[in-house]
């Protein structure tokens, strides 16, 4: 994805699912976290057409699923006593709790999968690299071996079957045997390969001196702006839930459902800060939508 | 002006008897295009590391290098890493990083650039190599020949006054060598910049040369211009030739035989080949010598294709599509063709390594089929060349395996490496290591991947005598090569694969002279006259048969 919300700088995409995940663990609320959930699926369908969602799907609804289920038979506070279940009181509160953990639990994985679509391995290094450069040159030559290891065994196990060599036939001790040699042939030729790495890294100057930095992404005005609007609808939330508006009281007794006007501001700016990405989603439909 | 100095340089690498380096003395000018060139194992990769301090190899050095009038030894290390760029043989193992604008930004960030630099040089370089949509890529997804622009591209964003290359096109195809030498024509009359390239193939190379420095067991045997050079080749070592383009080669061979007309500058390419014969040929269009058939024998398949499809999993592109091939016996096979039209995919599918999702692959019973890989480091695991052939043969369990060592080692003049570890080897020694070791089980069938990848000329005359001596015996030969001048002399039959199947085959004298690119240098010199000559023999053969042209 180049386009739309992935297209703002790194660090901002990474304040919004922080943001995200810190107002979802803390407006413990079924009616917000309903809401952030709604919102979140449509920018999952924004993102790949909800494909990744459809997969994931089961997984979620069994790890949530067995959350709501759960609560009410260990947990057993609160007064209103819906029935018994093996002579064991089934409350109300638990009920409501377990669905409220739920649902915050669902926000939480799909925030997750919504960041791995968005902050792609590079940003991620990236937003790293600033912190601890070192170690993210090392993750970047680590992540080049990966793929590269992976099609030499290949080749190698390849080949050497033509030697007889091959973990897929024999007895167990034959083929646990062809298995080490097959390493050692991996291991000595990457060895090999890595000391002309080295050599390469050194011809290119590696370690005369101080390294700089570069940088592909850049801070923009849109960048600026939006973190300003992430911020801000950020602290209006939590002064609100500071007051103790955005949350439902449940334990020990549930409060009446009441929605106060204080709770409308967080809401709304909750909302807020919600929909940046689908808004910048949605431009960038309409953009396209509209010039052909 | 002199941008660096060699002087009485000579080099021993620990526990060696022999020099590497021995008493090598030069100098490059400042702009100069140096060709350096010599046998496999002749000390070029040697002398070009002593120029990189970085990389020299450790051992006994005597003798001095200057950079512009200061020891190489007293530059700092960062100005030594900023002025002097280098560029390896191998494309794939340059790569440090895993993205390319992160591979092409190392070299920046080790010196420490501010970013306003980095970006500037970045964006320039990759608008003039054309790199702006591969930024963003991973390095896995490029090609050898893409690799080795990029490893050349990270090297010049430090604007390095001198470029040393060792052998870097020994790894690609003929058409992205290429491509990689124009690159360096350009950088070399636009920029200026001094370059000394090693190199076996001087075919492309020569014409673009100021220099040449032949080096022959570590010293150096000649040093100048190429026409000087090539006519004192010509004149004093006959067996120096195959170093020559083509079509010196035949100017010369033919000026040994009869009066061909002498003309004042050699001629390096086929263009000045043309405008030679051309002035020397006097009967234009008369009499064009029928090519001669030779006799069709009854052959019989050994290995029959019947439309094997292949695919590397679900969802990938074809490599092979419906492919129908027959492989006779004690024929030598080339099969041709561009990269990734799944040559190397074919013959794995031959020698029953990877099975086709459809068709088959039909081998007669009782023949053995030997399997030779591109890499050669593929096949080794233990620590001496000694070992691993022992090893081999008691895996082939031979009745005489000392004898069938002696005999193989003798061919492949592989004796003197016999205690070395096989990974200490030049590329050419490997490759000759893992061809005998697969020889060893005395296979029928012998299918070998792009056999002269990174050979020089006469280790490539030694594996064409080798095969031949093969066939003699009776192994059927099917090679995969890109080298079309190696298949145009040695082979029977050449097949083309294309886009997943084979478009064209026939035996190698009508296939190459009915191509019209794809086919040698001397044919494209001599097709006016002589159209089915591949090689200079060939045109000797005409010239010498009908003398009364001339």
């Amino acid at each position: 994805m180049s386009g739309g919300f992935s297209s703002l700088h790194p660090a901002v995409c990474f304040a919004y699912y922080v943001g995200v995940l810190l107002l979802g663990m803390l407006l413990l609320h079924p009616l917000f976290l309903l809401t952030a959930i709604t919102i979140l699926i449509v920018l999952q369908f924004y993102h790949d057409g909800g494909e990744r969602l459809r997969k994931q799907l089961p997984l979620y609804m069994l790890m949530g699923g067995s959350i709501a289920l759960l609560n009410p038979l260990f947990s057993h506070r609160g007064r209103v006593i819906l029935f018994y279940f093996l002579d064991q009181p089934i409350t109300l509160e638990s009920v409501l709790y377990g669905v409220t953990m739920m649902l915050s639990l669902l926000l939480i994985l799909l925030a997750f999968l919504s960041f791995y679509q968005v902050i792609t391995t590079d940003k991620f290094m990236y937003l790293f690299s600033s912190v601890a450069p070192k170690t993210a040159l090392l993750t970047s030559v680590a992540i080049r071996f990966v793929p590269l290891l992976k099609r030499r065994l290949k080749q190698i196990s390849l080949v050497q079957r033509t030697n007889g060599i091959d973990v897929k036939v024999g007895s167990l001790r034959k083929r646990m045997r062809d298995g080490m040699t097959l390493l050692r042939v991996l291991i000595t030729w990457s060895l090999e390969e890595a000391l002309q790495t080295a050599d390469s890294m050194k011809a290119r100057g590696y370690n005369t001196g101080r390294r700089s930095h570069y940088v592909v992404y850049r801070m923009e005005r849109r960048d600026w702006t939006v973190l300003l609007f992430l911020a801000g609808a950020s602290a209006v939330s939590i002064a609100g839930w500071m007051r103790g508006y955005g949350t439902l009281q449940i334990y020990p007794t549930l409060a009446a459902i009441h929605f106060a006007w204080g709770d409308g501001i967080v809401f709304t700016s909750f909302c807020a800060f919600l929909l940046l990405p689908i808004y910048f989603e949605r431009e960038e439909r309409l953009r396209w939508k509209s010039s052909v | 002006m002199e941008i660096i100095r060699v002087e009485r340089l000579s080099f021993h690498y620990p526990d060696q008897e022999r020099a590497a380096v021995a008493d090598v003395s030069f100098s490059v000018a400042e702009g100069e295009f140096v060709v350096l060139c010599g046998a496999s194992g002749c000390g070029k990769t040697t002398l070009l590391r002593q120029l990189k301090r970085e990389v020299a190899p450790v051992g006994e050095r005597k003798g001095s290098i200057w950079w512009k009038g200061v020891p190489l030894a007293e530059l700092p290390p960062r100005e030594a890493a900023e002025q002097i760029g280098m560029v390896f043989q191998n494309p794939e193992n340059q790569i440090v990083t895993d993205t390319v604008w992160h591979e092409l930004a190392f070299s920046m960030e080790n010196l420490g650039y501010p970013l306003a630099v980095m970006r500037k040089r970045l964006a320039e370089l990759a608008h003039d190599f054309g790199l702006e949509q591969m930024l963003y890529k991973s390095v896995h997804e490029l090609s050898g020949g893409q690799k080795q622009w990029l490893n050349l591209a990270s090297v010049l964003l430090l604007q390095p006054k001198l470029l040393l290359l060792d052998e870097p096109t020994s790894q690609l195809d003929p058409v992205a060598s290429r491509e990689f030498i124009q690159l360096l024509r350009r950088v070399n009359q636009e920029f200026g910049m001094t370059i000394i390239i090693s190199e076996h193939r001087l075919e492309e190379l020569l014409p673009l040369a100021d220099r040449v420095i032949l080096l022959a067991d570590g010293s150096i045997k000649y040093d100048g211009a190429p026409r000087a050079i090539g006519e004192r080749i010509g004149r004093e070592s006959p067996a120096d030739r195959s170093y020559l383009p083509a079509v010196t080669r035949l100017y010369m061979a033919l000026q040994a035989q009869v009066e061909a007309g002498q003309v004042d500058a050699l001629p390096l390419t086929v263009r000045e080949g043309k405008r030679w014969l051309s002035s020397v040929w006097r009967a234009e269009g008369e009499e064009i010598v029928q090519p001669v058939q030779e006799r069709e024998q009854p052959r019989q398949e050994i290995v029959k294709c019947l439309e094997v499809t292949y695919q590397y999993g679900k969802g990938q592109p074809h490599v092979l599509r419906s492919l129908s091939m027959h492989v006779y016996r004690n024929e030598f096979l080339a099969i041709v063709g561009g990269n990734g039209a799944g040559k190397t995919t074919l013959l794995q599918v031959m020698a029953g390594l990877s099975a086709p999702q459809r068709g088959k692959v039909i081998v007669e019973p009782s023949l053995k089929i030997g399997y030779l890989a591109q890499n050669p480091l593929l096949y080794f695991s233990c620590d001496t060349v000694r070992e691993e052939l022992e090893q081999m043969a008691k895996h082939a369990s031979l009745p005489e395996p000392k004898v069938e060592i002696e005999r193989l080692l003798r061919v492949f003049e592989l004796e003197e490496l016999l205690c070395k570890n096989p990974y200490d080897l030049s590329g050419g020694q490997q490759q000759k290591v893992a061809l005998a070791m697969v020889l060893l089980s005395k296979p029928d069938v012998l299918l070998i991947d792009e056999p002269t990848k990174g050979l020089d000329p006469s280790a490539k005359m030694r594996l064409a005598e080798l095969l031949q001596e093969l066939r003699a015996a009776g192994t059927t030969i099917v090679m995969v090569t890109h080298d079309v001048e190696f298949a145009a002399r040695h082979v029977t039959r050449c097949a083309m694969l294309f886009d997943g199947s084979i478009l064209a085959e026939g035996d190698s004298h009508s296939f190459f002279s009915e191509n019209y690119y794809y086919t040698t240098a001397i044919n494209r010199t001599v097709r006016e006259w002589v159209p089915d000559a591949l090689t200079e023999e060939d045109v000797m053969r005409r010239w010498v048969a009908s003398s009364r042209f001339f």
